[in-house]
Parts: structure tokens; C-alpha cells; sequence
């Protein structure tokens, strides 16, 4: 399931409710059919009634009162990952990215790639793509979006390749690389 | 007020350097800095930095039209949550 939107609060006393979107485009929250809750069930017909500081209001087929709204309240609204196009080549939906196995590998073709951990987050902070990958026993790492340092993506096989670039990993994670151990602060300095 | 024209765009010296020699050496390599307060020449483009947001490197992969911004500018310092939604993201 994909998470369109969440309720955030009530919205008048005629049982309308705001919502934050989490679509390219807020009127898209109504797109792709009918929304559901997490599990797929308890279908919502959502109707859009316009728009406010910066949330969409919509009123809910069945929720007549400001009561029932609020009780509406921090509900996710979802769509199946089936409801929604196939992306255009070399294009990737957040939600297929999110979850696959980063490995890094060597850029030339070299040894097995070495696993670094599940991708946790996909942002755009003005200057492209940028994954976010939760590297097992080290911090966060952030790699660009590009074909340069992400030579392949395979959202059916739950894999990502990610080039060692110098500089593109922390130091840990650089030696994880490299095969080096980490080093301990109980072992003393090296 | 903005900054005097006759002073040119200011940039940390140290990051000019480094630019320099990665752009000689022709490597792909990300040039980490904490110099958030550089203005992006236009001698950057096509170089990746690894821009420091006071918790990780945010790689920011320099472009023609951010020229004459900050490095700062496209490294966030506050956590944004949320859900990826129907949002696609190109491979550049």
C-alpha cells in the first residue's frame, strides 16, 4: 500500500476534514480510486473540497458532523502500488525505491558486491535525487540519484548498486568496503 | 543589503583548491566541505560535494543553474518527515 495522505484535523462543523497530501501534485490525492486504510480495507469516498494553508479539505462520504471528523483524525489514507502508472524508463516511484538492499559495488565490474543496508528515505533538496541508506552498524549514508553512482536498480529483486565513490560514504563505511575491521575505541587508537 | 559587486562572489579558499584538484584529476570523487557560505562558481559544475547539514554529507551533484546560490542552500538542516506518496524520482 502507499500512503496518499493522512487525515489531520476537522475541518468546519458540516463534517468536512483537512488532509496533507503526500502526492506530486495535492489534487492527485483523489486519482488513483477509492482510499483505504493500511490494511487495504475500509474504502473512503473522498470528495475535494479546496484547498487551505497548504492542506487539501475534502468531505467524506458518511461523515456528516464535525464529531464524526474528528474521530477521523491521524487516519491514513492508501491506494494499492497497483493503482498507480508505470513510470516512464529510468524512472522510479519513492515507494518502490524505499526498502530494496543498497550493495556497494566496484565501479569496474570487480569483486562481489558488499551489502550496506535497506534504503530508508528518497529526498530533493534542489539538487536531484538523493537515497538515503541506512548502512548496517555505521550512520546514515546519502548517495546521489544518478546513473554515475547508481548504475543499476532492480526494484524486483529488492537491489540497488551503488558505486564506491571516494568521499560518498563515511570512514567506516568506507574500510566495511575495503574489507578492513572497524576500528573499537576499546582497542585503542591505531 | 547585498554584498559589493567589486568584491566578486565569495568562496572559501581551502574549497577552491579542493575543486581544483579534483577538476585536474578528473576523478569521480565527492568533495566533502563544511563551507556551507560558498557561493557555487562556475568552475564547479559538474563536480559532486558532499555538503555538511551539522549531522551528514548531503551530496549536492553542482548543475549550471545553481550557480551564484550557497552550498548551504540545497543542504538542509531540519529533519523533514513524510511519505513518498505518488512522487517519482529521475535518475540523473
Amino acid at each position: 500500500m502507499v500512503c496518499l495522505g493522512v487525515v489531520t484535523a476537522a475541518h468546519g462543523v458540516r463534517g468536512e476534514v483537512r488532509i496533507r497530501t503526500f502526492t506530486a501534485r495535492p489534487e492527485d490525492l483523489v486519482a488513483y480510486g477509492d482510499l483505504c486504510d493500511e490494511q487495504g480495507e475500509q474504502p473512503l469516498a473522498v470528495q475535494p473540497t479546496g484547498c487551505v494553508r497548504g492542506a487539501v479539505t475534502a468531505r467524506i462520504r458518511g461523515v456528516d458532523d464535525r464529531n464524526a471528523a474528528e474521530r477521523l483524525r491521524g487516519r491514513k489514507l492508501c491506494v494499492p502500488r497497483s493503482a498507480l502508472p508505470e513510470p516512464e524508463p529510468d524512472e522510479y516511484y519513492h515507494a518502490d525505491l524505499i526498502g530494496l538492499r543498497a550493495e556497494l559495488i566496484d565501479g569496474s565490474g570487480g569483486p562481489e558486491p558488499v551489502p550496506l543496508g535497506p534504503v530508508t528515505a528518497v529526498d530533493d533538496f534542489g539538487a536531484g535525487p538523493v537515497l538515503e541508506i541506512a548502512v548496517d552498524g555505521g550512520p546514515p549514508a546519502m548517495v546521489p540519484f544518478t546513473r554515475a553512482v547508481v548504475p543499476w536498480v532492480d526494484v524486483n529483486a529488492g537491489r540497488i548498486g551503488i558505486v564506491a565513490v571516494p568521499g560518498l560514504l563515511g570512514r567506516a563505511d568506507e574500510e566495511k568496503a575495503q574489507g578492513k575491521p572497524r576500528h573499537s575505541p576499546a582497542a585503542g587508537r591505531p | 543589503m547585498p554584498r559589493s559587486v567589486w568584491k566578486g562572489p565569495f568562496v572559501d579558499g581551502f574549497l577552491l583548491q579542493k575543486a581544483d584538484k579534483v577538476r585536474s584529476s578528473k576523478r569521480n570523487e565527492v568533495i566533502r566541505t563544511w563551507s556551507r557560505r560558498s557561493t557555487i562558481l562556475p568552475q564547479f559544475v559538474g563536480l559532486t560535494f558532499g555538503v555538511y547539514n551539522g549531522r551528514k554529507f548531503i551530496p549536492v551533484l553542482v548543475t549550471e543553474n545553481m550557480i551564484g546560490h550557497k552550498f548551504g542552500e540545497f543542504s538542509p538542516t531540519r529533519t523533514f518527515f513524510g511519505h513518498g506518496g505518488d512522487k517519482k524520482a529521475r535518475r540523473g
